[in-house]
């Protein structure tokens, strides 16, 4: 039973692209250690870059703020700049860092799952029930933005649940899943759009501008609620980095070793379906990040699984930087942040559809 | 070896469908399809937030009537009936081009960007070319059209495999993706443009006036002429190029000359109503299950049909919230949605 879920899907990935062909075909205790090594580097210049996004994202913006005075004032130390900094930048940075890291993480778990790159949270419905929910929720009257992430949550899963369920046919072949999954999302588009066209004028602005993902003038009140739901998950997370390394496995040699795989896919994607709308419901669906985040870490990393922590990192530094980018570019009308991620993302997509990475069958 | 994917099972059947002796079958078909189109224009013009018997609207149709019936029927459903009648006819002979084209079964305006790109035509249109009537920003969705479509499909048909439906339908979801988040970039900072293109965009025939029949009518007459033209060569294209190339058709000259006409057809459609989603992906599959796969019966067959879809779709949608209206664009893709499903899960995508 367990052993047919997804063979059509087998590997195909390609062998640690670590440069040099001895890395990948040595696997004694030498090689793991040197790709270890590596994967701490990475770490380290993500964290770096990270952190150097997040001084752009304190420091950039209508007026602009010296590096000295917005590390002080982001502690605390100078009152001069604690306006600009304090109440208005640094919540923003801290949600775009949440949301960020949460949808690099969904998207390295959903796509080890699925072992192909598309089956990205926004590519296949999930992103898009928890918006029509949401929005849903924003023209029928619970303006609180308590009660958002709930109905994010829970349309993210229905998503999910629903195009899990009508893929499924003795097996999940990647291909049937990810079509269902965009014949899904464009009907969840046009259900969201159906409660933009209810709504009055000022609910459909404002679910508009949550539609496309933005951080502007969001900040404690959604990363709150986000950073609460994070730390329930963290466990989950942490889980899904153990099992994640069983799902790199064949079916077969899996069934060998006595692994449930399906079970502990199911596992795995529900963490990451959660992670997704969480996100979204905190900052409306940011495309791309998911798809994006992971591919990139693991090519610095270069190692045959997908890694959690460089993917949280880089899709917490395309985040701030795209938010950065969006408030910068046309300063002083802000663009959303899921406008920029989407213009960067989905000429990703196209050249990964051109380079033939996309399991390439079917 | 010219980069050709084999003929999908869909097109293969359509193929073997019956060629002698289904002449009169398909008149007869084509005939209960036009009656079907009336009966769906009927219901259209008599169905409502306020109802009407057939005789108060045949009154104000011949112009005799008198009072607030004869002026809901002649100012507000006319119109509306006459344009769903255009769009859907047009949107269902684009879907029929595009799949022969293609040989891809879930090849369709909406899905492979056309859509989007003519919506962004507009967008553009409306906020920086000043142009707030249809005459105006019909050219600008033609060219969105026209560069989503070849874009959406020249990036599918590089690399391994061909134009696969699923590498068609991630093109287009990316081309979509991309062109949404430049539509939201310029409604988020341009107000007043929102509140414009918010009805229009999302796919909806009403408060669509006359003057947008009369508008667009050119275009769908050169647009079906063209299809009409290309019909043979797409007959000839199911076999796959070389086959085609045998039969001593110029398989360049079909491709431009079919895929200009799906473009124009889908690019005015949108223009006039907005994307609707999934009737140019569901109308040619029930065509063909009629009439076969010929494209001299398919194309009239999926005209008909598309037209009764849509007016079906906008009366549904009139009828279920009333008096506030669902936009007919959301009925077609939750009654297209689950037809896709159905399609992918049967036959549609095998490796």
């Amino acid at each position: 039973m367990s052993g047919t879920a997804l063979r059509e899907t087998a590997p195909r990935e390609r062998r640690p692209a670590v440069g040099a062909a001895g890395y990948a075909v040595a696997r004694g205790r030498g090689a793991s250690f040197l790709l270890h090594r590596r994967s701490a580097l990475v770490a380290a210049v993500l964290t770096a870059a990270l952190l150097g996004a997040c001084l752009a994202s304190l420091c950039l913006g209508t007026s602009a703020v010296s590096p000295g005075a917005a590390l002080r004032a982001a502690f605390g130390l100078d009152s001069s700049a604690e306006f600009v900094v304090g109440t208005l930048r640094l919540p923003r940075m801290t949600l775009g860092l949440l949301v960020g890291a949460a949808l690099g993480v969904a998207g390295a778990l959903i796509q080890s799952v699925a072992r192909n790159p598309l089956a990205s949270p926004d590519i296949i419905g999930v992103t898009h029930g928890a918006a029509a929910l949401t929005v849903g929720a924003m023209t029928y009257g619970a303006v609180s933005t308590a009660v958002l992430p709930y109905w994010s949550v829970a349309g993210g899963l229905a998503a999910a649940g629903l195009v899990y369920v009508f893929a499924w046919r003795g097996g999940l072949h990647a291909a049937r899943f990810v079509l269902i999954g965009i014949g899904f999302a464009i009907a969840l588009r046009s259900v969201t759009q159906l409660f933009l066209t209810k709504g009055d004028y000022q609910v459909a602005q404002q679910a508009t501008v949550w539609m496309t993902g933005s951080l502007n003038g969001r900040g404690n009140a959604e990363a709150e609620p986000l950073a609460i739901g994070l730390l329930l998950l963290l466990p989950a997370v942490v889980w899904a980095a153990r099992a994640q390394r069983s799902v790199v496995l064949d079916d077969d040699t899996a069934t060998a070793l006595g692994i449930r795989l399906a079970r502990t896919r199911l596992g795995l994607a529900t963490v990451g379906v959660l992670l997704a709308a969480l996100a979204t419901g905190a900052a409306g669906p940011v495309d791309f990040v998911a798809l994006l985040a992971p591919q990139i870490a693991r090519r610095l990393t270069g190692t045959a699984q997908i890694p959690l922590v460089c993917s949280a990192l880089t899709g917490a530094f395309i985040t701030v930087l795209a938010d950065v980018a969006a408030r910068t570019l046309f300063s002083p009308t802000e663009l959303p942040v899921g406008v920029v991620t989407a213009a960067v993302g989905a000429p990703y997509l196209l050249w990964l559809i051109v380079a033939n990475r996309t399991g390439g069958r079917a | 070896m010219p980069a050709a994917a084999p003929p999908s099972p869909a097109v293969q059947r359509a193929v073997r469908a019956p060629s002698g002796g289904g002449a009169v079958r398909r008149s007869a078909l084509l005939a209960a399809a036009t009656a079907a189109v009336a009966l769906a224009a009927l219901l259209s013009l008599a169905l409502g937030s306020r109802s009407l018997a057939p005789g108060e609207v045949w009154q104000a149709l011949i112009g005799q009537g008198e009072g607030a019936a004869a002026k809901v029927v002649r100012e507000l459903r006319v119109p509306r009936t006459v344009i769903g009648l255009m769009v859907g006819a047009a949107l269902g002979m684009a879907g029929a081009v595009m799949q022969g084209l293609t040989r891809n079964p879930i090849a369709e305006p909406g899905l492979l960007g056309v859509s989007q790109g003519a919506s962004v035509g507009v967008v553009l249109a409306i906020a920086f070319a000043g142009a707030h009537s249809l005459d105006a920003y019909v050219w600008y969705a033609l060219a969105g059209a026209a560069l989503a479509g070849v874009g959406v499909y020249a990036v599918a048909s590089r690399g391994r495999g061909g134009a696969s439906p699923v590498k068609l339908a991630l093109s287009g979801a990316a081309v979509n993706a991309l062109l949404a988040s430049v539509t939201a970039g310029v409604l988020t900072t341009r107000a007043t443009t929102l509140e414009q293109f918010r009805f229009w965009q999302i796919g909806s025939l009403s408060g669509r006036d006359a003057s947008i029949a009369a508008d667009i009518w050119p275009f769908l007459l050169g647009g079906t002429l063209l299809v009409i033209a290309a019909a043979r060569g797409l007959d000839a294209l199911a076999l796959g190029d070389d086959v085609a190339r045998g039969l001593g058709q110029n398989v360049a000259l079909v491709r431009v000359t079919g895929g200009l006409g799906a473009v124009v057809l889908a690019g005015a459609a949108v223009a006039a109503a907005g994307p609707i989603a999934f009737v140019g992906l569901t109308v040619p599959h029930l065509a063909r299950g009629l009439v076969g796969g010929g494209h001299r019966w398919l194309l009239p067959m999926s005209a008909l049909l598309g037209a009764v879809m849509l007016l079906v779709a906008d009366v549904v949608a009139r009828l279920v919230f009333p008096p506030s209206e669902v936009p007919s664009g959301v009925m077609t893709a939750l009654i297209g949605v689950p037809f896709l499903v159905v399609l992918v899960r049967r036959s549609g995508v095998r490796s």
